[in-house]
């Protein structure tokens, strides 16, 4: 009973002490106005930092998933240990697999390695032998082109009227091999019976850095193309897969595992290659798994930081306030004002400091955003070109994301930060004793 | 809440204030600084008294005291029938917040509120309804004359309004007793006077009993009571037009 009276009377003196907490903040705008500044100041930073981190991720995930790994793998174990030629899933599978599940794309690939060769210079190779109909419906692989013209179909004969097909190459490979859309090269390569496989080809197009390895030594041509070479036609290495929604992309990964079983049950497999398995793109690249995992711990330590030393400022102008108060609330508490509505009013002061720095830090960060726009910030000046983290590469546009939640935590932050350290200043208050300040 | 009863009963039969053996010791690592000494003190209502003596004789130490802003070292302290030196810290601050006014030597005022504001605010903490507060406030502002600039903050208004201003805000919550610790020491001889005026005009008027502390000659000769300490004890006490009586220690 006599607590609820407490808490009625206190909620009626509610609105004066906000009355003066808030005209307190502007008795010293000048103090007050850096104070808010420097905090809106770091929140702008927290929120422009959590938008890059946020683009990033983003940026790199779609790198990721959309334009070489798609969703889903299927490989064969042999595969996946040590890359094993004959690891192949027979063509039998996809064709099984597509129509059991005619919701999901899917594109086979082929890889080797081998050695190119032009008139001056000969470097190794990894071959990359993809289906030009399936592949775009899966990844957008075949769009990145930087220079020249897709074509992975039969190219005019040489001019020793040799026949040749068409294929594309890494950026990098392409610099360091001087090759330029139209120029020629020759792959050898160990073929799957053995025998040295070696063929003439046409640069039609030159990709943009898609991954490291690819960038330096990659060559990608059609799997027509890679079963000459390579005399390897009983099956492929992997199957790329894409889901028209990937939130359920575990549920999706458990019915792959599923059907693959029945499948090895119904058309038994060689011994060499061992089981298929069906594995994300989170488990086909953990660096980005695990950065995914720690950069909202790592931005809300950034931003707690941040926070907490643009709060320094605003524990120095409370203490500040209250010091220069001290005769104030020594008359307020003579007159009878209750200790803990002091203690209150110098905690709203603080909260408003810490509201207003929210809004105004909230206001700038958007608006610093919406500055870079789209394009984001250009980094093309300063990365090198293919600039890869974790076998991803960057495009050199960081891209800013703002999460609508990342910013509701910004703000929390910085009021449950500056509310602490607020706790300080509207202790001393509770030491006032009116006789000696009084005096 | 705990509100003290104004009307309690007996006030004809007792004294306002009866203070009985105050002493108050102030203890400074091994040095003792005796600021009261067995003081003896019966105030009636209604009475306006002047506590008179020379800077550290004690007078801000008693009325601390006697307002429960200090404890005393030893004995007893009796204001309108409670003994506060029983009261704990919430009890003294709403004893104070209802049966207590008091105006300081200067910055008695909250520079975010208008004088008004000020005024208000005392009964703010006593709970009164928003229309009582500002009928009150208004009323109390006239009464000191300074309805023309009610909306000002302190800063804008000069010495003597401000202590005008504290004056009023001491009587619109309805004190028992009101003290005044040298509210007239920033002040010329002039607002002294005009301050003095309205205080005891107001002590008539609203049957308010008024304490207040100064060594200001001319702002003594209003009182009708004049204590005067000395070395923290009382040395004379005097009621003026009447026959006095002195008590030398
Ligand atoms: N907090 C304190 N600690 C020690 N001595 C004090 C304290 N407050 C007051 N005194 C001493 O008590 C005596 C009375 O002081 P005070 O009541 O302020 O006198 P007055 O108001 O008459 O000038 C002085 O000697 C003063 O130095
Ligand atoms: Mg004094």
């Amino acid at each position: 009973m006599k607590h609820s009276d407490q808490l009625h009377a206190d909620a009626s003196r509610l609105p004066m002490l906000l009355f003066i907490a808030w005209r307190n903040i502007w008795r010293s705008p000048v103090r007050s106005i850096l104070t808010i500044g420097a905090l809106a100041g770091g929140l702008v930073m927290v929120i422009l930092y959590a938008a890059m981190m946020e683009g990033m991720i983003r940026q790199m995930v779609h790198q990721a998933t959309a334009i070489s790994i798609g969703h889903l793998q299927i490989h064969r174990q042999a595969y996946v240990d040590d890359q094993d030629l004959y690891a192949t899933l027979p063509w039998s599978y996809l064709d099984t697999i597509a129509g059991v599940f005619p919701e999901i794309s899917l594109a086979p690939r082929l890889y080797a390695s081998g050695l190119a060769s032009t008139a001056e210079t000969s470097t190794g190779v990894l071959i990359k032998a993809v289906d030009p109909a399936r592949e775009p419906q899966v990844t957008r692989m075949l769009q990145q082109v930087r220079q020249g013209k897709m074509d992975l179909g039969p190219a005019d004969d040489s001019q020793d009227g040799l026949p040749r097909n068409n294929l594309v190459i890494g950026a990098q490979l392409a610099k360091n091999m001087k090759l330029q859309p139209g120029s020629e090269l020759v792959l050898v390569t160990q073929a799957a019976d053995g025998s040295i496989g070696n063929a003439l080809y046409r640069v039609a197009a030159i990709l943009k850095p898609l991954e490291p390895n690819f960038d330096r030594m990659g060559v990608l041509m059609s799997i027509a193309a890679y079963q000459q070479l390579m005399y390897l036609t009983d099956g492929f290495h992997e199957l790329v897969i894409r889901l028209d929604d990937a939130t359920d992309l575990g549920v999706m990964q458990a019915e792959l595992d599923a059907e693959l079983k029945k499948l090895v049950s119904e058309q038994p497999l060689d011994e060499l290659g061992g089981t298929p398995v069906v594995r994300n793109w989170r488990q086909l690249t953990p660096m980005v798994a695990d950065m995914l995992e720690i950069s909202k711990t790592i931005t809300f330590f950034v931003g707690f930081i941040v926070i907490a030393l643009a709060s320094m400022g605003m524990l120095n102008t409370m203490l500040m306030a209250v010091h220069e108060r001290t005769h104030e609330f020594g008359i307020l508490l003579a007159i009878g004002m209750k200790r803990r509505w002091l203690l209150l009013m110098v905690l709203l002061e603080s909260f408003f400091l810490g509201l207003v720095s929210a809004l105004t830090g909230v206001l700038l960060g958007i608006g610093v955003i919406g500055l870079f726009g789209e394009r984001g910030i250009d980094f093309s000046g300063m990365l090198p070109d293919g600039y890869d983290w974790g076998g991803i590469v960057f495009e050199p546009y960081m891209k800013l994301h703002l999460e609508p939640l990342d910013l509701l935590l910004a703000c929390l932050l910085m009021l449950v930060i500056t509310l602490l350290a607020s706790l300080l200043p509207a202790w001393r208050t509770v030491r006032l004793r009116p006789a000696e300040v009084m005096r | 809440m705990t509100t003290i009863d104004n009307d309690s009963a007996g006030k004809t039969a007792m004294a306002l204030l009866t203070l009985q053996g105050v002493d108050k010791i102030y203890r400074q690592g091994e040095l003792e600084v005796r600021a009261l000494q067995e003081i003896d003190l019966t105030v009636q209502e209604g009475e306006f008294a002047a506590l008179v003596g020379p800077s550290g004789s004690g007078k801000t130490t008693l009325l601390n005291i006697i307002g429960g802003l200090d404890a005393p070292s030893h004995g007893s302290i009796q204001l309108n029938g409670t003994s506060i030196t029983t009261l704990k810290e919430a009890e003294l601050s709403d004893f104070r917040l209802f049966q207590l006014g008091f105006v300081f030597q200067a910055y008695n005022l909250v520079p975010v509120l208008s004088a008004l504001e000020n005024v208000e605010l005392v009964m703010v903490l006593q709970g009164r309804d928003v229309r009582e507060r500002r009928e009150r406030a208004e009323h109390y502002l006239e009464l000191v004359g300074l309805e023309k600039v009610m909306q000002r903050r302190p800063a804008a208004l000069s010495g003597g309004q401000q202590q005008r201003v504290a004056v009023a805000r001491a009587l619109a919550a309805g004190p028992r007793l009101v003290l005044a610790d040298e509210p007239t020491a920033n002040l010329d001889s002039e607002n002294a006077t005009a301050l003095l005026d309205i205080m005891h005009r107001l002590s008539h008027e609203e049957k308010t009993t008024f304490i207040f502390s100064t060594h200001d000659r001319r702002v003594m000769e209003r009182a009708e009571r004049i204590i005067t300490l000395r070395d923290g004890k009382i040395v004379s006490d005097k009621h003026i037009g009447q026959e006095s009586h002195e008590q030398m220690a």
